[in-house]
């Protein structure tokens, strides 16, 4: 049970750190009034915060079993 | 920048503060409200700020200031001062029959089902060029296909000065030829006269402010 919370934890911190990336790179292209912006927003900001979602939700339909 | 953008950028900086402390500290997800906040802060904001955001570029893209953002646009930009009343684009531009600060997206969109999200893509497209193509020197810019009146009549449909103008109803084949799209606005003789870039340098313009 243990090592399945650890794993979720894990999980949780990658979807994170997934999320804030995609975050930062939306704020600073918001920020940024160029045509390339909207692209980099969409291409890099959007997979990264696509990532971090499905990492999260995927994290709570994939808990190894204790015995893994 | 403007107001909606700004509270954009904070609550996207809120939410990534947020993800911050669950990364720092993700044993708070173990109890029922910690699970709550983790699905908050790790999905519905997240998302809520992708859609905010989107919405914004979206809203951004559609500004003259954005399309004149890129050098190549620049002459055409120039052509809206251009002081001559038979310069549509001028004439339009200089009097707010179209929105100035939208001044470009008013006539250049495609007023049909889905028009919004084409002229987005075909925006991506002059996007690719500029950066990773060659973009033609700003006198070979072509439009896609032929201008339709379809665009020009969005607003002047029904209008006295198009349905009763002298010219428009000089011959009675006129009016449903234009409406039909088989007669095109910018024939010549008629409104021709469209962002002349080649003559640009001999032009006279009117000094207003946007």
């Amino acid at each position: 049970m243990m090592s399945s919370v650890n794993s979720m934890e894990q999980r949780l911190q990658i979807a994170g750190v997934l999320l804030i990336m995609g975050l930062v790179i939306e704020a600073i292209c918001l920020l940024w009034a160029r045509p390339i912006s909207f692209v980099i927003f969409v291409a890099l900001g959007g997979l990264f915060l696509f990532a971090g979602v499905v990492t999260f939700l995927f994290s709570h339909v994939s808990i190894p079993r204790a015995d893994d | 920048m403007p107001h909606a953008t700004t509270l954009i950028v904070l609550l996207v900086l809120f939410s990534a503060a947020l993800i911050a402390v669950l990364v720092a500290r993700p044993n708070v997800t173990e109890t029922r409200g910690g699970k709550i906040l983790a699905f908050l802060v790790l999905c519905f904001l997240p998302i809520l700020c992708g859609a905010m955001g989107v919405s914004s570029e979206m809203n951004r893209a559609e500004t003259t200031a954005f399309c004149l953002s890129c050098h190549t646009m620049e002459a055409y930009g120039k052509s809206l001062y251009i002081d001559d009343p038979n310069h549509i684009p001028a004439a339009h531009f200089q009097n707010h029959r179209v929105p100035a600060d939208r001044a470009c997206y008013s006539c250049h969109t495609d007023y049909a089902m889905f028009g919004t999200l084409k002229v987005k893509l075909d925006g991506l497209h002059h996007v690719f060029i500029y950066y990773f193509g060659t973009p033609p020197a700003p006198e070979n810019i072509k439009l896609y296909k032929p201008f339709s009146n379809r665009e020009c009549l969005h607003c002047h449909l029904g209008a006295r000065s198009f349905e009763e103008g002298a010219v428009h109803t000089a011959d009675p084949a006129t009016l449903p030829a234009i409406k039909s799209n088989t007669l095109s606005c910018m024939s010549s003789g008629c409104h021709e006269v469209v962002h002349d870039i080649a003559h640009l340098k001999d032009a006279k313009f009117w000094k207003g402010s946007q």
